[in-house]
This record gives structure tokens, sequence and C-alpha cells, in this order.
């Protein structure tokens, strides 16, 4: 009994001690991105500039809530974010403060905000990825509209609480208008598809055979493969521009009240330079955004493909548009 | 110590006289006193939750009117009611079916069978189900398995039934804990006596055992219920379509939506927790023993008692954790990318800080809850009673919503984002665990003792030290080791609340699971599990020798 007390006690001064740190010096990250995605890269950059961080790792979403929560009163310098549409919600707060602008000509121009407040940093791509052994080349679609005619009925796997499956439900929406889109929506509830939680639950089940195919984003898969690279799960990518091969960049932002503005600045042109480029195609199987960097072999550069154009600044716009078509089209409660 | 510490002359009495409400003693009144303003205090604390969801709610009546006048909302609150009502009476037949195998039993084993069943309680639930799904699911690890022995079709994982099954094997330690630890309690005469009119052992456990459980196993059963309903990982990944699901798709796109719901859990929760206070269970609770449990020879009884433990901790414990191993092995064959086969010493810093916030989360609730379960139990005492409602609401909300509310009322503050505040979540959120098992430990001490020691002049102080706390032990540790178990693999408050910087086991786990780091998730889930055995072999098993 008497360890027991004493181990508390000690516990109770421990706590204490750590609680106390965070000096006015530091640059503190909210980062939307996971910590096994980025974290090599984050060191680096503290390594090579000197600068000290400290990261908070969390979900895009919950990140984008504890900002707008958070307001005025917050620690953090950098938001990076896993997709334009929560950097959107914190931006229309009024949170943002603009990215240095000797980088925004670094990408094309469609992956920066109108306002200049968020930067896109790599290209995550709409995908179909679908069984090889249980789905012939031949039977591949060649538009998602083929997705809700009769020969892949109950065939297709999606992700409606997913944030990526949501952006590119909204960029159908910019791109054809909320009818279409809608009728797209009810296409794949009226044709059996199958309803997931995540991109990695439709490749799993896909890799397993439960399922012979479905909608992700296409770094999903090449992670799977690098854990087990006996699964015989393939991306296909849709041909011509269409909708469903749809590139959403995961984004750098400055937040407005940031007490480090030039060690925010310093980081999201780090995030831009050849190095880190070269880390996230080698690394996280991403699409550098940076032109002149080559994704990883197995991918074509995005400036060699006919991806659809569409203005991501727009895609923020209307989340609770989107999650209502959704909602109404019977794909989720 | 142990319950044998009892002095002489102050053996405790084996009549059900426990929880009757009694007169305060001399100078009770100025104790009763400071616990009514303790009661306050905490209960304060402990409605901070619901108090941030009120203003923000009723901050947006337009949308609240919305909110309300939807129908759509009916279907996931009924799914949530039916899903967790399910849960609640499985995972407490289970509960109560182990925890008396395992501590009235010559079952073999028990030493270790004590140690791994509550174990599944520390698994993270998306982990844990994501594990089920590839054991289970079709062309799954165990598809091959199972097809040998004549098994070709397995009813797939999924919705209702797939989420009933897999939180009843996720959420029956709350109940196997809390009845475990007053098995340890219960007087054998009463079983004696039956055993002597020639009863039979299941008529023993019915007639005898089962009433004196009562209470512990609706304390267990309401914390199954709860969590249930707070569940997000194992409802959105097996598709059930429960109030949790719409609370975290519409966070970004329709707060106030997202915020009413998590309202309208806390309210079903307070509900809930005043049913079961009214409810006739409470009252039964018997004295506490002095003398070592009755021993039941299984006999025949040996084979199904051994394979009810053996499913269940083989299809809680050992199948999610052989896939875990498999997926280690599978990224180290595969020379995987992984931050921790790369540099195991990563996990040094999340290991301690696991350690020192569930440890530090289960002493503080412990202390916190206890002045209140005293005078709620012993004292019918009302604002304790309203206070002790307050702290079983915090354990039905959302992570999120406990973490977003403290955000809320400590922002810029200087606790804000410090461990303090961290452990105080927890405490927040998982107060009400060890509330309920503090009210079961305090029921089952028998007023004739307080009668005895006012006799003999012993000073309230002593009698509290000497008796009433060794007596109480069992209970208040393991609702403890519930505190502890849930702190250890709690995600949405930390990610949220923690220091900038700080990591746990559950946020690497966390961080590698979702981007399909499968190695480094497993390794850091299986440092977990080796943790949380430890932590349950040192603090519950071997601390409560019996138990």
């Amino acid at each position: 009994m008497t360890t027991f007390r004493l181990a508390c006690c000690t516990l109770v001064l421990l706590a204490t001690l750590s609680a106390c740190s965070s000096s006015d010096e530091t640059l503190v990250i909210y980062s939307g991105r996971s910590q096994n995605l980025v974290e090599p890269l984050l060191n680096r950059f503290a390594e090579e500039s000197g600068t000290s961080i400290e990261v908070n790792y969390g979900d895009t979403a919950d990140m984008a809530l504890l900002l707008s929560e958070e307001g005025d009163a917050t620690d953090a310098d950098v938001f990076l974010a896993q997709s334009p549409g929560a950097v959107a919600y914190v931006d229309g707060q009024g949170l943002l403060a603009a990215v240095p602008e000797d980088v925004l000509d670094a990408v094309p121009a469609e992956f920066v905000a109108d306002d200049g407040n968020w930067i896109g940093v790599t290209g995550r791509q709409r995908v179909l990825v679908y069984n090889a052994d249980l789905v012939d080349e031949s039977e591949l679609p060649a538009s998602v509209d083929d997705l809700v005619t009769e020969p892949y009925r109950g065939r297709v796997a999606v992700a409606p609480p997913n944030g990526s499956f949501q952006d590119f439900v909204s960029a159908m929406r910019v791109e054809r208008g909320d009818e279409a889109t809608s009728a797209w929506l009810a296409g794949l509830v009226a044709n059996d598809v199958a309803t997931y939680a995540n991109n990695n639950s439709i490749v799993d089940a896909v890799s397993r055979g439960e399922i012979e195919m479905g909608l992700v984003n296409h770094y999903y898969n090449a992670r799977f493969l690098d854990e087990n690279p006996d699964l015989s799960s393939v991306n296909h990518r849709f041909p011509d521009g269409d909708i469903g091969a749809l590139v959403l960049p995961s984004t750098a932002s400055v937040v407005a009240g940031t007490d480090q503005p030039e060690a925010a600045a310093d980081f999201v042109r780090f995030l831009l330079s050849d190095e880190a480029q070269r880390y996230f195609a080698d690394e996280t199987f991403e699409y550098p955004l940076v032109d002149g960097v080559e994704p990883r072999t197995s991918l074509p550069a995005l400036a060699d493909q006919d991806v659809p154009e569409v203005d991501y600044a727009e895609l923020g716009g209307d989340l609770t548009g989107t999650l209502d078509l959704i909602r109404d089209a019977g794909l989720s409660s | 110590m142990s319950a044998t510490d009892v002095e002489p002359g102050l053996s405790p009495g084996t009549s059900p006289d426990g929880a009757m409400p009694r007169p305060p003693g001399a100078g009770g009144a100025r104790s009763r006193l400071a616990g009514r303003g303790w009661a306050v205090l905490a209960g304060l604390g402990f409605a901070a939750p619901l108090a941030f969801l009120v203003v923000r709610v009723l901050g947006d009546l337009a949308g609240l009117r919305a909110v309300v006048g939807d129908g759509r909302l009916l279907a996931p609150l009924a799914r949530t009611v039916v899903l967790a009502s399910l849960v609640s009476v499985t995972s407490a037949s289970i509960g109560t079916a182990t925890a008396w195998v395992v501590t009235r039993t010559d079952l073999p084993g028990r030493r270790w069978w004590r140690l791994a069943l509550p174990l599944p309680l520390v698994i993270p639930s998306f982990m844990g189900t994501f594990a089920l799904l590839s054991a289970f699911a079709p062309g799954g690890l165990f598809a091959g398995v199972l097809s040998s022995i004549g098994i070709t079709s397995v009813p797939q994982l999924r919705g209702l039934w797939g989420s009933w099954l897999v939180l009843t094997l996720f959420t029956y330690p709350y109940v196997h804990l809390v009845v475990a630890s007053r098995l340890n309690q219960l007087p054998p005469s009463l079983e004696e006596a039956a055993r002597l009119f020639g009863r039979r052992p299941g008529e023993v456990f019915r007639s005898v055992v089962l009433p004196q459980l009562t209470p512990a196993i609706l304390a267990g059963g309401l914390l199954v219920f709860l969590y249930t309903v707070s569940d997000y990982g194992v409802v959105e990944l097996l598709r059930y379509d429960v109030l949790t699901r719409v609370i975290y798709a519409s966070r970004l796109a329709d707060p106030v939506l997202s915020l009413s719901l998590s309202l309208s859990l806390g309210l079903l929760a307070l509900t809930v927790a005043v049913l079961e206070r009214f409810s006739a269970g409470r009252d039964r609770a018997a004295g506490a023993r002095s003398v070592r449990g009755l021993q039941v020879p299984l006999g025949a009884w040996r084979v199904p008692a051994v394979s009810l433990v053996g499913v269940v901790v083989g299809i809680a414990l050992v199948v999610p954790a052989m896939v875990l191993v498999g997926w280690v092995v599978r990224g180290w064959l595969a020379d995987s990318t992984s931050l921790l086969l790369d540099d195991p010493g990563a996990l040094v810093a999340p290991l301690w800080a696991t350690l020192r916030v569930s440890v530090l989360a289960a002493v503080t609730a412990t202390v916190v809850v206890l002045p209140i379960s005293v005078l709620a139990t012993r004292r019918r005492d009302r604002v304790a009673t309203a206070a002790s409602t307050v702290v079983v609401a915090g354990f039905a909300l959302p992570g999120l919503a406990i973490a977003l509310a403290l955000v809320f009322w400590l922002r810029g503050t200087a606790l804000y984002r410090t461990e303090v505040l961290l452990v105080g979540a927890y405490v927040v959120h998982f107060g009400a665990q060890a509330l309920r098992a503090a009210e079961v430990a305090v029921a089952s001490v028998p007023a004739r003792i307080e009668e005895a020691s006012n006799v003999l002049g012993v000073s309230a102080w002593r009698r509290w030290r000497r008796v009433e706390l060794p007596l109480m032990r069992p209970g208040l540790l393991a609702g403890a080791g519930l505190v502890l178990l849930s702190v250890m693999k709690e995600l949405p408050a930390t990610l949220l609340l923690a220091p900038n910087g700080f990591e746990t086991l559950a946020t690497r786990i966390w961080n590698a699971a979702t981007d399909a780091f499968w190695t480094d998730a497993a390794i850091a889930s299986l440092v977990l599990l080796a943790l949380s055995g430890g932590l349950t072999w040192v603090l519950v098993i071997r601390r409560a020798d019996a138990l």
C-alpha cells in the first residue's frame, strides 16, 4: 500500500512538471494529416531550419472544429488539412491568414484558394480500386456514370461518411449541378451500392474479395500493398477527364493569430520545396503538386493526365448541401 | 490488507441490511455539509459538457427547431436505444457468468482467466473491430480455417447483429469487474446453508447469489448501456446507423444538429440513470464477508464453463491479438514502411504518458466520486444523488463533445492544454465507472458497523480507515480499474485536449491505422495490451488477493 501511494505521488509530481512547457519560440502545427504520413518530414524541417516545433495530430474535421472553437485563443501557427472542405470551413470563419506570396505560383492556380489563404501541397486522386482476381480489365468502367448501370449492380462500394467522397460529390455538384448529382447518387442506391465507413474499409474489403470494386483515394491501395504485397487489389483511373478522376489537394495554411508568422511562412515554403515534394511522392505515394517533381514511377505525372478541371475553392462552399444530397439519396441517415 | 483485517468485535454482519438510509450520527451533520459542498463542486465540473451543449443548442433556436422537427432523426435514435439495450442484456449475462466461474468455482486456470477477462476493454474499438473483420469477414484470415471445419458461410459481421456481437465482446468486462469484486465480498453463509439443505449449485446461484448480485449487475449493465450509446468506432465500421454516426457525419456541416444530438444522448443517459436508480435492485446489497468465499466444484459443468470463458476470451482477446501479431510479422517480412520497426524507442514516451495519465485519472476519479457515492447511497442525500446522476451522463456523451466543451469553457486559461486538464477530462468522461462501482462498494458495508462503532465510541475517522475502507476496497479497485482501462484507449478527447506534441499509445494507434500503417498500429496495440495486462495484474488482481 505504501509503495502504491509513493508511486501515485511520484506520478502527480511528474505530471505537474511536464504540464509546464510550450515556449513562445515554438511553431505549433495542427496537423489533420497523420503522424505516420508527415512526422519524418516535419522533423526534417525542424532539424534543417533550427525551428522547434510541436505538432498536434488529429482528424482533419476535428482539427477544424478545434480551431473554430479556440478562435483567437489558439496556439496554432499552421494548419495542415486532408481536404479542401475542412480548410474552407476554417477559412470561412476568418481564422486563416494569407500564405506567403512567393509560393503561390509554385503549384497550378486551381490548387490555391481564391483569397490566397490556403495552398495545395499534395494531390490525392479519386480512383476505382478493384480485385484483379474477380474483375477482368475489360469490365472496368470508363466513367463513374457507368457505375449506376446494370453490369455494376451490387459490385461497387462507396464511403458516404468519408471526407474525400464528400469532396468528390461536391465537385460533381460544381460540374453538373445538384439535380444531376442527386440522380447519380440515387442511381447508386438503386444499383445496390455497398456502403463502407472509409477508404481503409473499402480497400480491405476489395482485397479480401468481399466486394469487387470501390471508389477510394489512390494512395490507400499503395499503402495496403506496402503492408502486404500479395494482395490482388489494383487501382483503376477513370480516363478522359471524367469527374471520377478528380484530384483533391491536401492543404497548408497559416493561422491568422500566429505569433510566429516568419517561421510559419518558412514552413509552408518548405512543404513546397523539391525536397518535401520528393518525400511525399516517394514515401506517401501522393502526387507532388509542384511542377517538375515527378510522382512515383508507378504513376503518370498529373500534367500528363486528362484530369477534370474543378475550382477547388468552390468545393468547401456548401458541405451542408452535399451532405443533404447524400442523405436524401438514402446513402446515409 | 484484505477484508479479513476487520477488527475483532466489529465483524461485519451477514444480513442484507447494508443500504438502509441511516440518520447521521454525532458530528455527522458537519461532515455531511462538507460532503454536500464537495458534491456540488464536483457536480458542476461533471455538468460542464452538458452545460456547453445547452448553451450552444439554445444559442441557435431556429437550428434546434429544425432538428426537433426532423423526423428522420427518430430512426437513428431508436437504433441507438435498441442496440444499447441488447448489448446491455448480453454483456450483463456474459459478465456475470464469467465473474461467477472465476471467483466461485474450481475452474482450471482461474488465475489466467482472471487476468485475461478484463482486457478486451482496453482494445480501441475501431482497432478491435477492424481486426475481427480481418479475421472473420469473407476472405479473411480465418476463412480457410473455418471452411476446413465445414463452416463455409459466416454471417457477415455488420449492421445490428455485427455491432451487437462486437460491442458485447468489448463491453462485458464492465459487468465482469464490478460483479467479480462484489462476489468476493459476499458472505458465504447463505450459500453454505442452501448447500446444506441440498440445493444444487445452479439453484444456489439463482436463489441465493443472484439476488445479492443484482445491484452490481445493474451497475455494470448501466455502464455497458452508456458506453454503447457513445461508441462510434464499432458502429461506423460495421455500418449500423445510430445517433453517433449522425453526430460525427454532421459535425462540420451542421454543428447545431451534431450538438443537439449529443445533448439528446446526455438526456437519454440521465433518463436511464434515474430509472436505474429507482429500480428495485438498488436496495438489495448485503453485508461484506470476513472469510474466504465458498468454492463450488464444477463437476460435470467443468467443460461448459471452460468453453464459455474460452470462447469469450478467444474471440474478444486472442483473435484480435493474433491478427495484430500477424500484421507485425507480415510488415516485418515485407519490409513495410514503419516508424516503429525503424525506431521502437519512439514508443517509450507514449508508453510512459499513457501509464501516467491513466493511473492519475483512475485515482482522481475514485477519490472525487467516493464522497458523492457515500452520501448518495448511505444517506440518500438529494444533492449527492443529483450529482451522481450528472456524473453518469458524462459517460454517454461522445468524447468529441466532452473535448469541445472543455475547450469552450477553459480556452485561454492557464489550465488549457495541460495534462491536468486532460486528466480532468478523463475524470469527467469516465467518472461514472468509478462512481457506480463505488456505490456498489459503499452499499455493501453493513450499517451495524457504524452502530457498533458508535456504541464503542470509536471515532468516525478510525472506523472509516480501519473497517469501512478495507471493506470497500475491492469495489473501489474495480472502479479504478475500469477507469484505467478506459483512459488507456481514449482517443477523441486526448487528440483535442492533450498538450501539443503529447502522445499516448492510443493516439499512436489511431495515427497509424487511419492511413493504413497496419504494422505500426499493431505494434502500438500489442504494447497497449501488454501494459494494461501488467497494470491489471498489479493493481486489480494481485492487490484484491482473491479477485
